[in-house]
C-alpha cells in the first residue's frame, strides 16, 4: 500500500466520522421536529404513565441534554432500548434484522451485477438485433415496475397459483422469490448501464485496432472492452449494494421475510427515537462503507483515477 | 484424495439417512401442529406491559390467570376457573368494599417446574401498577382498593389463597381476572431484567404452552406438561407466524402454509365471501368505529353552543350508515345508533345495553326506510340554526355561505373511502368537507390537541362494561379527543347533574362518571351509565358509524378453536387434521 492511498484512506474515514455526525444531528433534530410521539395510540396511557415512560427514556429532558446523551451512546456504539419494542436493544433488534437482509441481499446483489453486465454486453454486442431489442424491453419493463407490484405478481403466479415456490420467507425456499424480487430492479439497471457504455467503448479506435490485430472476439469484448466499460456499475454498484444489504420494506412483508427494511419505515411511524436513530446511522454507515470500496475499486479498474 | 472424499460422502449420507428415517417414523406418534399468524411482530409479551390484541392471545397461551376461558357446547366463550379451583363470589362489607376470596387449585406449578403461589399473584398486580413499569394497562386494576396509593390491598393469605378487595364491587371482575394484565408473572426471572419476556429460556409461564422460540419471525409453543389441564391441551406445537401485510397473510392461508389468519385484505372480502364461505369468519367486537366534532372548533366558532349542537346532529343525520357498512366499509359492520356498541351487557348480564339505549330506541334510526325522514330532520335542523345565526342561508335542502369543515383520518383505504362518503354526501346539501389525510402519528397528535373540526375515531372495550366508552369523556382523560369540558368548553354551562341545571362539563358528566364508579347499587350504576350516553349524544359531537367485527379465516382441518368478543383467539383446545 503506498503512502499515497494510506493518506487517501485517513482523509476518506475522517470525512465518514464528520458525514455521520451530521446524519446523526440532521436525523435528531428532524425527529423532534415532526409532531407526535412514540406513547401516543388509539387509546391513550394515562397522564401518569406517559410521564412515567418519558422519565424512563429520558425524553422529559430539555432537548440540548437529549442531544448531548444522544451523541454519548452513537459514539460509544450504544443505541440503547428500542420505545416501541419493549425490553429490546435497539443494536440487537437491528442486527438480528440485518442478518437475514444481508443474505437474501448480497445474492441479490450479486444476481444483479453478475447477469446485468452479462446481458448488457449482450445486448450491445447484438446492437439493434432482436436479442438486443428482447434485452431491452424486458429490463425497461423491470426499471418501471414498482417493486410492490413484482412482488405481489411473483407471488400470486409462482407461490399461489403454480406453487413452485412457498408463500413466505419461513420455509424451504422461500427466499427464492423475494431475491429475485429486489435482484430485477439493479439487474435491470445495470444491462442499461452496461449496455449504453459498452456501446460507447465498442466504438473506440483501440478496439478496432485490437480487432484489426486479429485478437479473438471474446478476449476483445471481456479484457479490452468489458474491463472499461464496467466504471458507471461500479459507480452505481456501491451504494445500490448498501440499500439492497439493508432491506425492502415492500419485498420483506410480501414475502414475509423479517429483515431489517420494515425497521425503516415503522421506526417513523411509531416514533421509536433510537430506533429511528439507530437504522439512519447504520444505513448510514453501510453507505459509507460501500462507496469507498467502489472509489477503491474505480482505481484498480482505472489506474489513471487519482485518489487523492 | 478421491478416496477420502468419497467415504465422506458415504458416512455423510449414511447419517443424513438415519436422522430423516427417524423424524419420519420415530415409533411414537406423530407431533401435531398448527401455523397461524395473528399480527406481526408484537411490541411485547410481557403480561403487564402488553395493550395489544395480538399479545393478549399469546400471553393466554403462555399463562394462565384466575380465571379463564372455555367454549361452551353452543361455541359460546363461558368463564371458567382456571388457577383459581371455582369462581369466588364478593362479600361485601358495610363500608361497600367487596371481597373476593380465590382459592388455588393443588399443584400449581410454572413452565420450569417450580410452584406457583398465590405470592405470585400479589407480585404481578403490584408490579403492573407500579410507576417504574410504565404500563399503559395499569388502569385495569383501578377497580381494587388501594390502587390510587400504589399498593394493591391483594393479600396472599397462604401459598393456596388470595384475598383481593375491591372499592367497591363489579360485575366484571371476574371477567378482569381472565385478562392477559391480571396474568402471574414468576419474580425471579422478571424482577430487575427488563428483557425476559425477549427470550424464550427466560420467558416462564404457567399457561397450556411454554414459548420455545421467539424471534423476529416467530413465536413456537410447545404443550407445557406442568400446565394443570394439560390432558385438554390437544395439539403439541403452535408456530405463530409474524405478518404484517394482509395480501400476503391471504397466500399464505390459500396455499395452506398458515391455518388460521387474523386479517384480510379489504378489497378482496368480496370475493374471499364467495371462495371461502366456511373458512371466512366474521364475529362481533366490543367496538365502535365514529367520527367526532371538536367542540371547540374554530370553523364554527361564530355560532353558540346551541346551534353548533344542532349542526352536528344534522351532519350525522345526513349519514346512511347501512349504505356505509354494505357498500363501503363491507367487513360485516353492523350499522351504529349509540357510542356503547352492542354485546356489551345490561345491569342483569343478559340483555345488551344498547338495547335499552336512550329508553330502548337508540339515539336515532339507522334502518335504510328511515334515511329519507332523517335527511328531512337534518334540513330542518339547519334551516333553524340559518335563521337563528344569520350566518348562512338554506333554500331547497342546501345551504349556502356555509363554513368550510376539514375532516382528518389517518391513510387506510377504509379510513378514507369513509372520509370521501361523507363528503360527498354534505356536498349534496352544500356543506364543503376538506378531507386531510394525515400520517397516522401525527393524526394522533393533531386529533388529542384539538386542532380540527371532524376526525374520524375508534374505540374497543378493555372488558365487557360500558365504563370504559364512558369516562373517557372525562376532562382531564387522554382520550378526550371532543375536548370536553377544555379550552372555551370549560365554561359553557349547558348539562344537567343531580337535578340541577346549566352546570359545566366538570359539574355535570365528570361527576356523574364519579358517581358510576362509586356505586355500590348494580342496577343504579347502569341507570347511571346510561344517563351518562344520553349526555353525551346530546352533545351531537359523537357521531357513531358502525359496531367493529373481527374477520378472520380459519381452515377446516382446525377445529375447537373460539374467540372472545375483546378479540383474543383461543388454540389451547384446538385440534389440527
Amino acid at each position: 500500500m503506498d503512502k499515497k492511498f494510506l493518506y487517501y484512506l485517513i482523509k476518506r474515514v475522517l470525512l465518514a466520522i464528520v458525514t455521520i455526525f451530521l446524519v446523526v444531528t440532521i436525523t435528531f433534530f428532524t425527529m423532534q421536529a415532526i409532531p407526535g410521539g412514540p406513547f401516543l395510540s388509539e387509546k391513550s396511557p394515562s397522564k401518569e404513565t406517559m410521564a412515567a415512560l418519558e422519565a424512563k427514556y429520558g425524553l422529559d429532558k430539555s432537548m440540548g441534554e437529549q442531544y448531548l446523551t444522544y451523541l454519548k451512546d452513537v459514539a460509544t456504539l450504544n443505541f440503547g432500548p428500542s420505545i416501541k419494542f419493549r425490553g429490546q436493544q435497539v443494536m440487537d433488534l437491528i442486527l438480528e434484522g440485518f442478518a437475514v437482509s444481508a443474505k437474501i441481499g448480497l445474492i441479490a446483489a450479486v444476481i444483479a451485477l453478475v447477469f446485468g453486465m452479462v446481458f448488457g454486453s449482450i445486448a450491445a454486442v447484438f446492437h439493434d438485433k432482436l436479442v438486443d431489442r428482447i434485452i431491452m424491453v424486458l429490463s425497461t419493463a423491470f426499471v418501471a415496475m414498482p417493486s410492490f407490484l413484482i412482488a405481489t405478481l411473483l407471488l400470486l403466479i409462482f407461490a399461489v397459483n403454480l406453487k413452485w415456490f412457498p408463500t413466505n420467507g419461513s420455509q424451504a425456499g422461500g427466499l427464492v422469490l423475494p431475491i429475485i424480487s429486489l435482484a430485477l430492479y439493479p439487474m435491470s439497471y445495470t444491462i442499461r448501464l452496461t449496455r449504453s457504455s459498452m456501446l460507447d467503448v465498442l466504438g473506440q479506435d483501440y478496439i478496432r485496432t485490437a480487432k484489426a490485430k486479429g485478437v479473438r472476439p471474446s478476449k476483445v469484448l471481456f479484457k479490452h472492452a468489458l474491463k472499461n466499460a464496467v466504471t458507471p456499475v461500479i459507480t452505481y454498484a456501491g451504494p445500490m449494494i448498501a440499500f439492497i444489504l439493508t432491506g425492502s420494506l415492500v419485498v420483506e412483508e410480501i414475502f414475509a421475510v423479517h429483515g431489517l427494511g420494515s425497521f425503516f419505515v415503522s421506526s417513523i411511524i411509531n416514533r421509536d427515537y433510537p430506533m429511528v436513530m439507530g437504522t439512519t446511522i447504520f444505513l448510514a454507515v453501510i453507505v459509507i462503507i460501500m462507496m469507498l470500496i467502489s472509489d477503491v475499486l474505480y482505481k484498480l479498474v482505472d489506474p489513471r483515477v487519482d485518489l487523492s | 484424495m478421491k478416496k477420502t472424499l468419497a467415504l465422506v460422502l458415504a458416512v455423510l449420507t449414511v447419517v443424513a439417512l438415519a436422522l430423516t428415517g427417524c423424524n419420519a417414523g420415530g415409533g411414537t406418534a406423530a407431533k401435531t401442529e398448527m401455523t397461524i399468524s395473528v399480527g406481526p411482530y408484537p411490541d411485547t409479551i410481557d403480561p403487564a406491559l402488553n395493550s395489544a390484541i395480538d399479545g393478549g392471545t399469546y400471553i393466554i397461551h403462555a399463562f394462565s390467570g384466575l380465571v379463564g376461558y372455555t367454549q361452551s357446547e353452543d361455541g359460546k366463550p363461558v368463564l371458567t376457573a382456571d388457577c383459581a379451583a371455582e369462581l369466588p363470589t364478593a362479600v361485601v362489607g358495610e363500608d361497600g368494599k367487596a371481597t373476593y376470596t380465590f382459592t388455588l387449585k393443588d399443584g400449581l406449578k410454572w413452565s420450569d417446574g417450580t410452584d406457583l403461589t398465590a405470592e405470585d399473584f400479589v407480585y404481578a398486580w403490584n408490579r403492573a401498577i407500579a410507576p417504574e413499569t410504565a404500563a399503559d394497562y395499569a388502569y385495569m386494576f383501578d377497580v381494587i382498593d388501594g390502587y390510587t396509593e400504589g399498593k394493591l390491598n391483594v393479600t396472599a393469605k397462604d401459598a393456596k389463597t388470595l384475598e383481593v378487595v375491591l372499592s367497591n364491587d363489579v360485575p366484571y371482575f371476574l371477567e378482569l381476572c381472565a385478562f392477559p394484565t391480571y396474568m402471574p408473572v414468576k419474580k425471579d426471572v422478571v424482577d430487575g431484567n427488563e428483557t425476559w419476556a425477549t427470550k424464550a429460556d427466560t420467558y416462564i409461564g404457567n399457561g397450556p404452552y411454554k414459548v420455545t422460540e421467539f424471534s423476529q419471525s416467530q413465536l413456537v409453543f410447545e404443550k407445557n406438561e406442568y400446565y394443570h389441564n394439560a390432558a385438554s391441551v390437544k395439539t403439541d406445537k403452535i408456530i405463530c407466524a409474524f405478518n404484517a401485510d394482509d395480501t400476503s397473510l391471504y397466500a399464505n392461508f390459500q396455499n395452506g402454509s398458515y391455518q388460521f389468519i387474523d386479517s384480510v385484505p379489504a378489497a378482496e372480502i368480496k370475493s374471499i365471501e364467495e371462495k371461502y364461505p366456511d373458512e371466512y369468519k366474521v364475529s362481533g367486537q366490543l367496538g365502535t368505529y365514529y367520527v367526532c366534532f371538536n367542540v371547540n372548533d374554530k370553523a364554527l366558532a361564530d355560532f353558540t353552543e346551541d346551534e353548533r349542537i344542532s349542526i352536528r346532529k344534522a351532519i350525522s343525520l345526513l349519514l346512511d350508515r347501512q349504505h356505509i357498512v354494505e357498500n363501503v366499509s363491507q367487513g360485516g359492520e353492523v350499522a351504529a345508533n349509540t357510542f356503547v356498541p352492542m354485546s356489551l351487557s345490561d345491569a342483569d348480564g343478559k340483555t345488551d345495553f344498547r338495547a335499552n339505549a336512550n329508553g330502548g330506541a337508540g339515539y336515532f334510526n339507522i334502518d335504510s326506510a328511515s334515511y329519507d325522514a332523517n335527511c328531512k330532520e337534518a334540513v330542518k335542523l339547519l334551516e333553524a340554526v340559518a335563521k337563528s345565526s344569520g350566518k348562512f342561508t338554506v333554500k331547497d335542502g342546501k345551504v349556502a355561505g356555509f363554513p368550510a369543515l376539514t375532516y382528518i383520518t389517518n391513510e387506510n383505504t377504509n379510513h378514507e373511502a369513509i372520509a370521501s362518503y361523507i363528503q360527498g354526501v354534505l356536498a349534496i346539501y352544500g356543506i364543503d368537507l376538506k378531507i386531510e389525510v394525515q400520517e397516522w402519528n401525527t393524526f394522533l397528535n393533531t386529533r388529542k390537541d384539538g386542532e380540527y373540526s371532524i376526525a374520524r375515531n375508534g374505540w374497543i372495550a378493555d372488558f365487557n362494561d360500558p365504563i370504559s366508552f364512558l369516562d373517557m369523556w372525562l376532562s382531564e382523560s387522554g382520550n378526550n379527543d371532543v375536548q370536553f369540558g377544555k379550552g372555551a368548553h370549560k365554561d359553557y354551562k349547558g348539562y344537567s347533574y343531580g337535578g340541577k341545571d346549566n352546570l359545566t362539563w366538570a359539574e355535570s358528566y365528570d361527576k356523574l362518571i364519579a358517581e358510576i364508579k362509586a356505586c355500590t347499587d348494580i342496577e343504579k350504576r347502569f341507570e347511571l351509565m346510561h344517563q351518562a350516553e344520553d349526555i353525551l349524544m346530546a352533545t351531537g359531537a359523537i357521531c357513531p358509524i358502525y359496531y367493529y367485527t373481527d374477520n378472520y379465516m380459519i381452515s377446516k382441518s382446525l377445529q375447537g378453536f373460539f374467540t372472545t368478543p375483546l378479540g383474543f383467539k383461543y388454540f389451547m383446545y384446538a385440534t389440527v387434521a
